[in-house]
């Protein structure tokens, strides 16, 4: 049974990847043709400085969505580690570089909250993380009184607004992660598991995968990475505000399933993931370069966004009647 | 259970007692200036220039320019009047064009996003009303660094991040006119509660700690309960300002709405509420929103300015700076059919003093 999924599954995952690069590289060469602002090496670079955030948050999104849950409280747990620099620095008077450890450490603590309730009451994903992305938003606008933090020093926008070799310094982080995340997800017994357990996830305990451990561990990490979002965010735009974030977990979301994860666990790839983003962000400037207004743009992404899911569901159903 | 009431009451009364004495929600930390309480007109202290420079920028003086205007968001009644104002200077220009885009919500990061987008595409210049005055800097910044002006309306950014703002009217004389009003309405001993767009927004935030400073300074008596945010948007205004009349019931006898949004919403929850007559409602909002409010006599009186004037005159603000025709130092420019208007503050232009419309020329207004 393992044995054909893994043999069904394989092929369709590759066919998607392929198909969504060669959207990709039409998406690029059609708007290049459009307008010679959009494929320079100053814009691309930009646009990655960019959807670092969205990108850094999708990446243990795919992780979770491939075991069949969900992180809906990403951009408030990047709200609340936000303004949680910013009062620690401010309020409590630790060290700036204290402070930022601090905000990544509360996002940590908030993904590994959902993981907890998740495991240990069994609330499903959705309800669990609905419920903490008003939870978080809230305590995040409590805690700052609403009132914005500024006057970091010059170093702390090094890694938001500066660049190391000619190249936005997130990038970097971001590069480093997708390396991560791809050789956890594609070449470790713990990337396995996350099949598994999205495949069937009562099969995967009886198989002696530490289902629960596991999940822990990745809403921590999504956690973790939403703090981390929220510092390079913080950085980039040289202020702390409560409403950070908002709106973050469904444009991560987008760039997931776009990437051919399935929202029903199981299936996906952090390649998928990659192209994902890439492309949503690329389409939006793109078309903004082209003289496209925002309402038409956002109009766009969502017929990408269905299209994107009829031309896989149409492949997977053929590849299954053929097989 | 009596004895639960007095425990619940006693608290209530003492972090109202500690609250009192608290800042309002929704107001900066800035230093303020309230106005006097009669009409004494407010003293403006001298200022040098504290705007930015373009470095590299083309002389385009007399030529045709491209302008992008960026409001908080599009899609609501008072942007498509400063809109409107920017295409009537731009006709009578002649030589000036401008494209309104922007956010569907005002939102910061959406906001810097297109900007960044119009910077990289190369334009002439950009207008923008700031969501957020220090978020937007960076992005503000990276355009004057590529030789493209900056203008700010509406809602400033850090000064050194653009080159002039137009200043629809000052913070103390707007925090005047809407307490002066409120208290008109429901006396000086009125309670009175808040709707506003995010705690973080500056000109709310601005105005709310004025009219603070303003009301403990003029009406003592009044009291403020609280200031709830709303976005900007249409159904968690009337939502919110609904919340408000359930919760407090008699003892709110007014409500003011800080957006263009929330007043007509705020107005709306009054009278389906039935309280017209027992909750005021005061606040900044475009005639054509409020008509149905005023003229029902729910609402006695509007404040703002001209929107439409607003943009009309970041539109000749523009031109002059790209002309030559204002620079740092300057004390007046020249905006067409509104006149010379008044350097103030280092490098903002006053449009103004604010407007109150009532019932009796409501319908002098179209926007």
């Amino acid at each position: 049974m393992s044995v054909e999924a893994r043999a069904t599954r394989a092929p369709f995952a590759y066919h998607h990847e392929l198909l969504l690069l060669i959207v990709l590289v039409l998406v690029v060469g059609f708007l290049a043709v459009g307008t010679d602002k959009f494929l320079t090496v100053d814009n691309m670079l930009n646009q990655g400085r960019l959807m670092t955030e969205v990108a850094l948050v999708a990446l243990p999104m795919t992780f979770i969505i491939i075991t069949g849950g969900i992180d809906l409280s990403v951009g408030s747990i990047m709200g609340l580690a936000a303004i949680m620099l910013g009062v620690a620095w401010k309020n409590f008077g630790l060290p700036l570089e204290l402070a930022i450890v601090f905000s990544v450490a509360v996002g940590a603590v908030a993904g590994f909250f959902n993981g907890l309730l998740i495991i240990r009451v069994r609330v499903p994903p959705l309800i669990m993380t609905l419920a903490t992305l008003a939870l978080y938003r809230g305590l995040a606008e409590g805690i700052s009184q609403a009132r914005s933090v500024r006057g970091y020093p010059e170093w702390f926008f090094v890694l938001g607004q500066g660049e190391v070799f000619g190249v936005p310094t997130q990038l970097w982080i971001l590069l480093v992660a997708i390396i991560i995340f791809w050789i956890v997800l594609a070449k470790t017994t713990f990337g396995r598991s996350l099949y598994a357990i999205g495949y069937n996830e009562e099969a995967a305990r009886f198989s002696g995968i530490p289902v629960d451990r596991i999940k822990l561990i990745i809403y921590s990490l999504s956690g973790t990475m939403a703090g981390l979002a929220g510092y390079i965010f913080v950085s980039r735009v040289s202020t702390t505000r409560s409403d950070m974030g908002t709106g973050l977990e469904l444009d991560a979301i987008a760039a997931v399933v776009l990437g051919g994860t399935s929202i029903f666990g199981g299936v996906g790839t952090i390649a998928g993931t990659v192209i994902g983003f890439t492309l949503i962000q690329l389409l939006k400037n793109g078309l903004a370069l082209s003289g496209v207004k925002g309402d038409a743009t956002i109009v766009v992404i969502g017929t990408v966004l269905i299209l994107s899911i009829l031309v896989s569901n149409f492949l997977q159903r053929r590849r299954g009647a053929g097989g | 259970m009596k004895r639960l009431a007095i425990i619940i009451a006693t608290t209530t009364a003492l972090t109202g007692a500690a609250l009192a004495a608290d800042p309002w929600d929704g107001g900066d930390d800035l230093p303020t200036n309230p106005l006097a309480c009669d009409d004494t007109p407010g003293t403006v202290a001298a200022k040098d220039y504290d705007g930015g420079q373009t470095t590299g920028a083309a002389d385009k003086s007399g030529k045709e320019i491209t302008l992008i205007d960026i409001p908080k968001l599009v899609g609501v009644g008072y942007f498509a009047a400063t809109t409107e104002g920017m295409r009537q200077a731009a006709e009578e220009l002649g030589n000036v064009k401008v494209t309104t885009d922007g956010p569907t919500e005002a939102n910061i990061d959406d906001q810097i996003t297109f900007i960044d987008n119009y910077v990289t595409q190369g334009v002439d210049g950009v207008l923008f009303a700031a969501n957020d005055p220090v978020a937007i800097a960076p992005v503000l910044k990276k355009a004057l660094g590529k030789g493209i002006h900056v203008v700010g309306y509406d809602a400033n950014s850090d000064p050194d991040a653009r080159e002039w703002f137009v200043n629809q009217a000052e913070f103390n004389g707007i925090a005047k006119s809407l307490i002066d009003q409120m208290a008109a309405e429901i006396g000086d001993e009125g309670k009175f509660a808040i709707v506003t767009s995010t705690f973080t927004t500056p000109n709310q935030a601005r105005w709310i700690a004025e009219m603070q400073a303003y009301q403990e300074s003029c009406h003592p008596k009044m009291e403020w309960l609280e200031t709830v945010e709303a976005q900007e948007d249409n159904i968690l205004s009337f939502n919110q300002a609904n919340t408000l009349i359930n919760k407090y019931g008699d003892d709110l006898d007014g409500i003011f709405g800080m957006t263009s949004v929330a007043t007509p919403a705020a107005a709306e929850a009054v009278t389906q509420a039935g309280a017209c007559g027992e909750t005021a409602v005061v606040g900044l909002a475009t005639p054509n929103a409020m008509r149905p409010y005023v003229e029902s006599g729910c609402v006695k009186s509007v404040v703002l300015w001209s929107p439409v004037d607003l943009g009309y005159a970041a539109v000749y603000v523009m031109r002059a700076v790209v002309d030559g025709d204002l620079s740092p130092g300057d004390t007046e420019v020249e905006a067409g059919r509104l006149g010379k208007l008044q350097v103030v503050n280092g490098s903002e232009i006053l449009l103004g003093s604010p407007f109150v419309f009532d019932k009796s020329n409501v319908n002098d207004f179209d926007f």
